[in-house]
């Protein structure tokens, strides 16, 4: 909630009602300070430009012809969903990282704590508002990617992508977390950003390989290897392209349960830390 | 303001004369990238052969439906892309060798294999995961009231000739380095092999010769085309006969030939000749496959069975 975002602002919604912080009305407020995120994401042009860009893109991909043949298709999922991806990370990265940083930039923090909201409620509901606005974006994204596949594969497994959706869901709901975390520590935005872009990025492409690497190091460097590996939440878990490009199938349903309860223990945690965090940040 | 002008005057007749003086220099100088091909080439320089390399090994991943060792992995079996080993029927797969996953290390890396492709399987295999699709592929059949009964036939009942989806990422390895003759000789296997586009892998061999002329082992594989698909042994020989001359010319100075391309090269001549009633060039062909071949006896009895049912 920035100056545009604020209720004195001519640009606010006008619903913005919050409550006193007893009992049910807690979620009250968190939910409206979701809202305004999620409308905040809708006013801003990153998530248009990303969709765009990922929709032409695909189709210029798309229109490429492999030697006469036609219903190739699997390079143009791996291609859109490799987009998709990348775009989801951009925007939950960014959209988190300036949630807190701008409130405290704009002056509009203390007007907000003292309608009042709790200090938690504050970071849970940005929380929230980002991770809302990311399966929005999401939605948008994979329901583009679902009638690219039909249009070329003449087939629709709708569980499979929502499948594949739901999982890109919750380890964004992870990044969102840690993102959130990250503005409370480091100093801008943009540092927030690249460092958590860089760490997420690092953790897609080598996590799952950190205990092979372990094995080759001596110690003490391979306890340290090791201890990462199992420390770090393992966002590539999440990452079921190849099941859906290769026509592979559903990931059964309990471990979906399982991969979702993992996504929910890093989120919580990275979440309680953010709160302890905010509860002893000075605002000034 | 007349010092002004002439001042500018000559400022522009020296740039003008250093740019006549330079441009003849810019336009010999080998760094320059001015007459490079493509957008490609300009901004990646060699940097793109990389790419080359990648996406040759990307056509060979979705030729394993993604089930592919990375870099931290055991490539043992893996050594070699498999979308040419295949074209070369290098005998049976060493199943071991390509279980390059091995048990579970730890929970993280038991739990995280349901998430990518963690099994064997060739593109036209059931893809779906499920080991009674793969039991009823390999001919065994499903139970009658198995909920995956069909899926052998492709995932989701389709039945599909899924090998042209490695033809992209060959499309575009060719597209980043022109010189790789691999991706031309395995591209066009498949393309008349499996998918039957004779046209179309003659085409692509030719723009292979063009970025790389003379080379034998696309010459070989032209050969093949003229005689197995168009039925053109006079063609055929004549391409042949230039790939075992250039191959003479480029390969015998190196210290390891490429032996595997010439045996290929005499042994094809070999056959046309002898369908063709030319016993006595069959049989100097063979002589000379004779030499550098590891089945000599075999190629001794061909030698025989020839001698002995054409020589008068």
């Amino acid at each position: 909630m920035n100056s545009t975002t604020l209720p004195t602002s001519p640009a606010a919604p006008r619903d913005f009602a919050l409550a006193a912080p007893t009992g049910a009305s807690t979620w009250t407020n968190v939910w409206a300070i979701a809202g305004v995120v999620i409308k905040e994401l809708c006013r801003r042009k990153d998530f248009y430009v990303l969709f765009v860009l990922t929709a032409l893109i695909t189709l210029v991909m798309g229109s490429v012809n492999v030697f006469n043949q036609e219903n190739v298709f699997r390079y143009l999922k791996e291609i859109c969903l490799f987009l998709i991806w990348a775009s989801s990370l951009v925007i939950a990265i960014t959209t988190t990282a300036r949630q807190i940083p701008a409130e405290q930039e704009n002056r509009t923090l203390f007007p907000l704590l003292a309608k009042p909201v709790t200090r938690h409620q504050v970071v849970i509901g940005k929380f929230l508002g980002c991770w809302l606005a990311s399966g929005a974006a999401l939605a948008v994204f994979y329901l583009f990617f679902g009638l690219v596949a039909a249009a070329r594969e003449h087939d629709w497994p709708i569980v499979n992508y929502l499948q594949a959706a739901t999982l890109h869901w919750f380890a964004l709901g992870v990044l969102c977390a840690m993102t959130m975390l990250g503005s409370l520590v480091f100093a801008a935005p943009s540092s927030n950003s690249t460092i958590i872009l860089v760490v997420s990025v690092s953790i897609l492409l080598v996590g799952r390989h950190l205990n092979k690497v372990a094995l080759k190091l001596s110690e003490p460097l391979q306890t340290v290897v090791q201890a990462v590996y199992f420390a770090v939440p393992h966002l590539e878990l999440f990452d079921v392209r190849d099941l859906i490009v290769h026509d592979w199938g559903l990931v059964p349903w309990l471990i979906w349960a399982a991969a979702f309860a993992y996504a929910a223990v890093y989120s919580a945690l990275f979440l309680a830390l953010a709160c302890l965090r905010f509860r002893r940040k000075a605002i000034h | 303001m007349r010092v002004y002008s002439l001042a500018v005057g000559l400022l522009a007749s020296l740039a003008l004369s250093l740019a006549v003086c330079l441009e003849p220099w810019f336009q010999s100088w080998k760094g320059s990238r001015t007459k490079s091909d493509g957008l490609l080439q300009t901004a990646l320089g060699d940097g793109r052969k990389l790419f080359a390399s990648h996406f040759y090994a990307k056509a060979d991943a979705y030729f394993h439906n993604g089930y592919y060792p990375t870099v931290f992995d055991n490539r043992d079996g893996y050594a070699k892309a498999h979308i040419a080993a295949d074209m070369h029927k290098e005998g049976e797969e060493d199943e071991a060798a390509e279980n390059y996953l091995g048990k579970p290390r730890d929970w993280i890396d038991a739990f995280s294999r349901h998430f990518y492709p963690a099994r064997h399987t060739h593109l036209g295999d059931s893809g779906c995961g499920h080991s009674c699709c793969q039991r009823a592929k390999d001919g065994q059949g499903h139970a009658d009231d198995c909920e995956h009964k069909g899926h052998e036939e492709g995932h989701h009942g389709a039945k599909r000739s899924d090998e042209r989806e490695i033809l992209p990422w060959l499309r575009f390895s060719e597209e980043l380095d022109p010189e790789r003759v691999e991706t031309y000789v395995v591209c066009a296997y498949w393309l008349r092999g499996a998918l039957k586009k004779v046209d179309e892998a003659e085409q692509f061999l030719r723009m292979g010769l063009r970025a790389n002329p003379g080379d034998a082992e696309l010459l070989f594989e032209l050969g093949r085309i003229y005689f197995e698909d168009r039925g053109d042994p006079v063609r055929a020989r004549n391409v042949w006969e230039l790939g075992l001359k250039n191959w003479r010319q480029r390969e015998s100075g190196k210290p390891e030939p490429n032996v595997f391309l010439r045996a290929q090269l005499l042994g094809y001549l070999a056959t046309l000749e002898e369908k063709q009633g030319n016993y006595a060039r069959a049989l100097e062909h063979l002589t000379a496959l004779k030499t550098i071949s590891p089945h000599k006896e075999a190629i001794q009895r061909w030698i025989d069975e020839i001698r002995y049912e054409h020589t008068p």
